[in-house]
């Protein structure tokens, strides 16, 4: 039987990891020490499994694992950290929207185009100041699909696309949390709403590039979620919550 | 003064920072600043060791968000034009031997038994 080593050290996978292998995701609320087990089988994928068929999404790796780092680094072990992951990515079936027709000039024939709309990873985490903090990253994807007759008559089918990726983040804090306006206001290209309540929540959203590198998008992501906690400095976090 | 077991002054977290809080069981060779079992990587504590070089890429291993702290608050400060941010953490960071210092993170950090999954 072909693939019999691989197909049994996926057997052996952590079973969040082997859904991420065999279903491209999954959706799981677990303490924060019971995710070390999952990264930990992450970390050994390639040693074991080279069958591309079986390869393990890149953002998997290069995304959710360190972002799983960050939030636990700020929870209590009792506390919950849960991740809806669906790394099938946006030509999954279901992600796409209608197509409809732009105008076409010649040589142009037709144009078509539609946006797929793709939430890849959302994550909430319950950090041990007692705020929630929740993320989520949708890739929102533009594509064209232009019909096209060169010089020589024949008739040519290219297909663009564009795309971005959707950054949110929302921290809700405990009651009566100290809290600080930052001194600057955040760049341009990151939003900010603040609601006031016994309960603050500052909700930061942003667009950052579609087509970068993991450790960019990553690095992207975790720019976007400093703004909520900016609103509570170190010094003073602490202070607030004596 | 009242004597008292000498805590592990490590700072933990990424944004919601705190110091590690258990007993300490020596002192960094090169700051000297108290540590305990889990944070004394050889000789030293682990800002130390990061200052040195030793600095996890992978972050599948324990001991990268460590590194990977006082870069993001490099960044992020400049991305958002904040000197104060990265200053408040760099002396949160730095002040680990003020006395009266909350040790830990409202009694979260400091757990009983040795296995932490978030600090190197
Ligand atoms: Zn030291
Ligand atoms: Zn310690």
């Amino acid at each position: 039987m072909f693939w019999r080593k691989q197909r049994a050290a996926i057997e052996r996978f952590h079973p969040l990891h082997r859904a991420l292998v065999l279903e491209g995701g999954f959706s799981v609320s677990l303490r924060r020490d019971d995710w070390e087990p999952v990264i930990q089988s992450l970390a050994g994928h390639a040693q074991h499994v080279r069958r591309r068929k079986w390869a393990l999404p890149v953002r998997a790796q290069r995304v959710m694992v360190p972002l799983l780092r960050v939030l636990a680094a700020d929870m209590r072990r009792d506390g919950v950290l849960s991740v809806a992951a669906d790394m099938r990515g946006p030509d999954a079936p279901g992600k796409a929207g209608p197509q409809h027709d732009l105008p076409a000039r010649r040589p142009v024939l037709s144009v078509k185009q539609w946006y797929t709309v793709d939430p890849w990873l959302r994550m909430r985490a319950e950090l041990r100041d007692g705020s929630v903090l929740e993320l989520s990253v949708t890739e929102r994807r533009r594509n064209r699909r232009i019909r096209k007759r060169n010089p020589r008559g024949k008739i040519k089918i290219k297909q663009k696309s564009k795309s971005v990726q959707v950054v949110q983040v929302v921290r809700r804090l405990p009651k009566d949390a100290a809290v600080r306006r930052p001194g600057s206001p955040p760049p341009p290209w990151v939003r900010v709403r603040v609601k006031q309540g016994s309960r603050l929540v500052i909700r930061a959203t942003a667009k950052v590039a579609g087509e970068q590198a993991e450790e960019q998008l990553t690095e992207g992501i975790l720019h976007v979620t400093t703004e909520p906690f900016r609103w509570t400095p170190p010094g003073a976090a602490v202070r607030g919550a004596q | 003064m009242t004597s008292q077991v000498n805590r592990c002054t490590v700072t933990t977290g990424f944004f919601v920072l705190g110091r590690c809080g258990r007993a300490a069981v020596a002192a960094c060779g090169q700051c000297g600043r108290p540590v305990c079992a889990e944070h004394a990587t050889g000789a030293l504590c682990p800002e130390c060791a990061l200052a040195q070089g030793y600095a996890p890429q992978d972050p599948h291993d324990p001991a990268w968000v460590r590194g990977y702290r006082r870069r993001h608050y490099e960044r992020s400060s400049q991305t958002y034009n904040d000197a104060y941010w990265y200053s408040s953490f760099d002396e949160y960071d730095r002040g680990a031997f003020n006395p009266g210092d909350e040790y830990s993170y409202g009694g979260g950090d400091f757990d009983d038994d040795g296995m932490d999954f978030v600090d190197s």
